[in-house]
């Protein structure tokens, strides 16, 4: 559930008139935000220049992807070039099944908050494979604070339990204070030690 | 074909035997939940981290009271309808990723919490996360926001250097291309090097350098806010499939010349199959009876065109695709009128058994597809006080409702009308998907000046048009599981019924003509035609298809009657036009085609759209073990089979196939 936004219209048509690539477009993950219609626009206005356009569902998923590429097997054979329409994940699928072809991403990606698990949050996990959510009432500092401060505020709150990096955002240890209260918790806030990130197990799990 | 890579993408694991003693001393007793994981194989089996706590928590001597295996933890609305119905005491533990647990520490605000597992990162490097597709490949996405792919060659340095180095090696790399930091991992740059190799491109780009303030807060939760909130509104699930209408919504209803021969099904409605009342060498006329009811849940069925009887042969019926009696009958093109087809005088005045006589004997049924007769849905066992219109038509390609709204609104409410009074309704809302601009604005038109109909805008959304959702979204109301409308006091009627219904009361035309949409790929005359019923396929598609893309039918084409997420692949051209046939499309067929064979990855999409809220990914699982009491178990028979979750199942899973076997199996039970 990666949020894609379309690159430049302009870098795009540069694409298209001086590549003249097969087009993948990822309507992917269905229901996420994916922008289909603008994409459809930017085709139409550099139509003379496409090798072929195939729709896809979940580019990702290699099996099926394979399958669109033996359909479409003579228009991609006629161009050096792909252009792609999906998250990181579909372009570089793209790129290991067409490793002689210049895959070029039409969009950026961005994250949507809770996309480990199967369905958009208000709150994320960062998975830092230590999780201190015993410590904060259920509510994760990581990702709460903009900071990701593991020991308590950092002073920059604001009268009304705001965030100073975004106003619009509550103060993520001011959450977990009050949370706290209501558990009738607070004394874990005494009572635990500093705490401090491991990173290895970061670096560990990259390396996996 | 290379072998296809599965990464173990699970998300969480238990903590260890001593951090749990230490966070759960001194307590008694404890509720569990865990969530079954996702983005994994499908199995029966529980998962075994309840196995391991179970035990750790038997050494310590801590009581549980509830252990609940929960499928999708992080789906709040249905998780939330799950804990409603669980009684757990304080405190409670819970096994997930960091999701589920922020999840019902939310939920239980007032209560302890307790994380007894940790989330397992997947890829990334000290500073980045990277994400998954809906895929158990090996590809990730470290979802930066500034794509780099082009220039490296398809392989994403941010994920796959565990330094994240955007602009060339670290220089630490060994001798036979290894990473410093992990002698088992290649360089990725290496990679990126001998990929661009094959490219015959160089690496000749400029110096990148990462912006890390390219999305803002702000605009991120304008995102979250469409996805989750937005998606939602009304009801449950759903999908928003591409509207494809603007072939067809600008054209104007038109009438479908009257064909040689009609072959008039006797069964086309819900409950039994019309008894013929002709036979070979009758001569009829227009609106004249064939078939006549054989029951309360039945109806009679007419002649749209004047001629002679061929017969009773059997044809493709388009539904049921089996061999069906239908009555053939010979048109003369002279049209001439039956006697009986005189209008209702005074239909305000007559009383509402009368008006129900008048329905049956003209073969009023729901036109929306379902086909149900009408004069049985207007006598509901129990009080209602709401007729509801419905005026989505939510499946993609159609606009015959559309089209009916902004052109014949008027006599649209004064079938409605004639409806009100038979149920006695209170209220009358008028249910209209927001991209039926012009059809709002004809019914707001008709049903101004004094009427006290509201008409509603909705926001698009598949499967709207279904009653039990609309229901939901314009009134609020539930239906019970194993209800009807009626439980919720409501009627629901389709606009092509109201307008049938008008013709039957206000012109004396029993249903023999309806609305249908004709278009799809390469059509010449894409159209809203009215019809005779019984016009046969092949009529309809010689006058809007041309003969080469007509060849196609039996190669990469498909004939649909319906909408294309609910419509029924035809395989016969030879079959006609029913009461219930809505649209008649051809469609490429998918390149990759829904199997029962495919396995399950868990993505949890399924589930996600569902607007029954049940669980389609246990129907694939038991329906291909053949395990039809478990799928029944899982509710199969309150599917409506919309076809949501077969649209979005990300491993193209033919769910509808185990559905339709599993109710099959569960009727033939009882």
């Amino acid at each position: 559930m990666l949020i894609t936004k379309v690159k430049d219209h302009r870098k795009i048509q540069e694409i298209l008139k001086g590549y003249n690539p097969f087009v993948f477009k990822c309507f992917g993950c269905r229901e996420v935000h994916f922008p289909e219609e603008e994409i459809n626009e930017i085709l139409k206005e550099g139509q003379g220049h496409l090798k072929g356009i195939a729709r896809i569902d979940y580019l990702c998923r290699e099996e099926f992807t394979r399958r669109y590429l033996e359909a479409f097997e003579n228009e991609v054979r006629a161009t050096k070039s792909i252009l792609v329409f999906s998250c990181g994940v579909g372009v570089q699928v793209v790129s290991r099944l067409l490793e002689e072809k210049i895959v070029f991403p039409g969009c950026d990606t961005f994250y949507l908050n809770g996309f480990q698990g199967v369905t958009a949050q208000d709150f994320d996990c960062e998975q830092c494979g230590q999780c201190w959510l015993n410590l904060t009432g259920g509510i994760c500092p990581l990702t709460a604070c903009s900071k990701g401060l593991l020991n308590g505020p950092c002073g920059g709150t604001t009268k009304d339990g705001k965030c100073e990096v975004n106003s619009e955002m509550d103060c993520g240890w001011v959450l977990i204070y009050k949370r706290l209260q209501s558990i009738g918790r607070l004394d874990l806030l005494k009572k635990s030690a500093v705490n401090v990130r491991d990173y290895n197990l970061i670096i560990r799990a990259a390396v996996k | 074909m290379a072998e296809k890579t599965v990464m173990d993408y699970t998300k969480y694991r238990l903590k260890k035997e001593e951090e749990i003693r230490e966070i759960l001393a001194g307590i008694p007793k404890i509720s569990i939940l865990w969530c079954q994981k996702c983005y994994k194989e499908f199995k029966e089996d529980f998962e075994p981290e309840c196995g391991q706590l179970k035990d750790i928590l038997e050494g310590m001597g801590t009581e549980i009271t509830v252990c609940e295996p929960v499928d999708f933890l992080c789906n709040n609305y249905l998780t939330k309808k799950i804990l409603e119905h669980l009684q757990v005491d304080e405190p409670i533990g819970v096994v997930s990723c960091g999701l589920g647990i922020q999840f019902v520490a939310g939920i239980y605000n007032r209560r302890r919490v307790f994380a007894l597992a940790d989330s397992v990162l997947h890829s990334g490097n000290a500073t980045t996360i990277g994400y998954h597709g809906i895929a158990l490949g090996p590809e990730k996405c470290a979802a930066c926001g500034q794509c780099y792919l082009e220039i490296t060659g398809g392989i994403c340095p941010v994920v796959a250097c565990p330094k994240g180095l955007l602009n060339g090696p670290c220089g630490g790399a060994s001798s036979d291309g290894r990473c410093e930091v992990n002698k088992e991992l290649p360089c990725a740059w290496i990679e990126i090097y001998e990929r661009l190799k094959k490219q015959g491109k160089g690496f000749s780009s400029f110096v990148e350098i990462r912006n890390y303030s390219i999305f803002k807060v702000d605009e991120k939760k304008r995102f979250e806010k469409a996805n989750r909130n937005e998606r939602t509104e009304g009801f449950y699930g759903g999908v928003h499939p591409l509207e494809m209408k603007e072939s067809t919504e600008g054209k104007p209803l038109e009438d479908f010349p009257a064909p040689e021969r009609i072959f008039v099904f006797l069964s086309q409605h819900t409950g039994l199959p019309a008894k013929p009342v002709v036979k070979a060498g009758d001569s009829v006329r227009v609106g004249q009876k064939l078939g006549e009811s054989t029951g309360f849940i039945s109806s009679a069925v007419h002649s749209g065109v004047s001629g002679k009887v061929i017969g009773i042969e059997e044809k493709i019926h388009p539904v049921s695709q089996t061999l069906q009696p239908a009555v053939v009958v010979e048109n003369d093109g002279a049209d001439t009128p039956d006697p009986s087809v005189m209008p209702v005088m005074d239909p305000e005045g007559l009383s509402q058994e009368k008006l129900l006589e008048v329905l049956r004997n003209r073969g009023i049924v729901g036109l929306g597809g379902a086909m149900f007769p009408t004069s049985v849905k207007l006598c509901p066992p129990k009080p209602v006080d709401t007729l509801l219109i419905n005026g989505c038509e939510c499946e993609p390609y159609l606009n015959t409702d559309n089209r009916l709204m902004i052109e014949r609104s008027d006599e649209i409410l004064k079938g409605a009308g004639i409806a009100r009074k038979i149920l006695g309704a209170r209220r009358v809302v008028f249910g209209i998907e927001d991209n039926k601009k012009k059809a709002i604005e004809s019914a707001t038109k008709s049903a101004g000046g004094g009427s006290d109909v509201e008409v509603v805008s909705l926001k698009t959304r598949y499967p709207q048009g279904a009653e039990r959702m609309l229901i939901k979204r314009t009134l609020g109301r539930d239906v019970p599981d194993t209800g009807l409308p009626f439980d919720a006091g409501v009627v629901v009627l389709n606009v092509s019924t109201l307008y049938s219904l008008y013709n039957a009361v206000y012109r004396g035309i029993p249903l023999v003509e309806r609305a249908i949409t004709v278009t799809g790929v390469d059509v010449v005359k894409p159209g809203n035609y009215i019809v005779k019923i019984g016009t046969p396929f092949y009529n309809i598609l010689n006058s809007c298809f041309d003969s080469e893309s007509l060849g196609k039918l039996n190669g990469d084409y498909q004939l649909k009657m319906g909408g294309p997420m609910m419509g029924i692949v035809q395989t016969s051209t030879e079959s006609a036009v029913i009461k219930g046939t809505t649209g008649l499309l051809l469609l490429e067929k998918p390149i990759v085609e829904p199997s029962e064979e495919n396995e399950c990855i868990k993505c949890g999409r399924c589930v996600d759209v569902c607007p029954m809220e049940l669980h389609p990914d246990y129907y694939a699982y038991y329906g291909k073990r053949k395990q039809w009491d478990k799928v029944v178990e899982y509710k199969v028979k309150n599917c409506i089979e919309c076809g949501c979750c077969q649209y979005v199942c990300s491993s193209k899973i033919d769910l509808l196939s185990f559905i339709k076997k599993a109710k099959r199996y569960a009727n033939n039970k009882g």
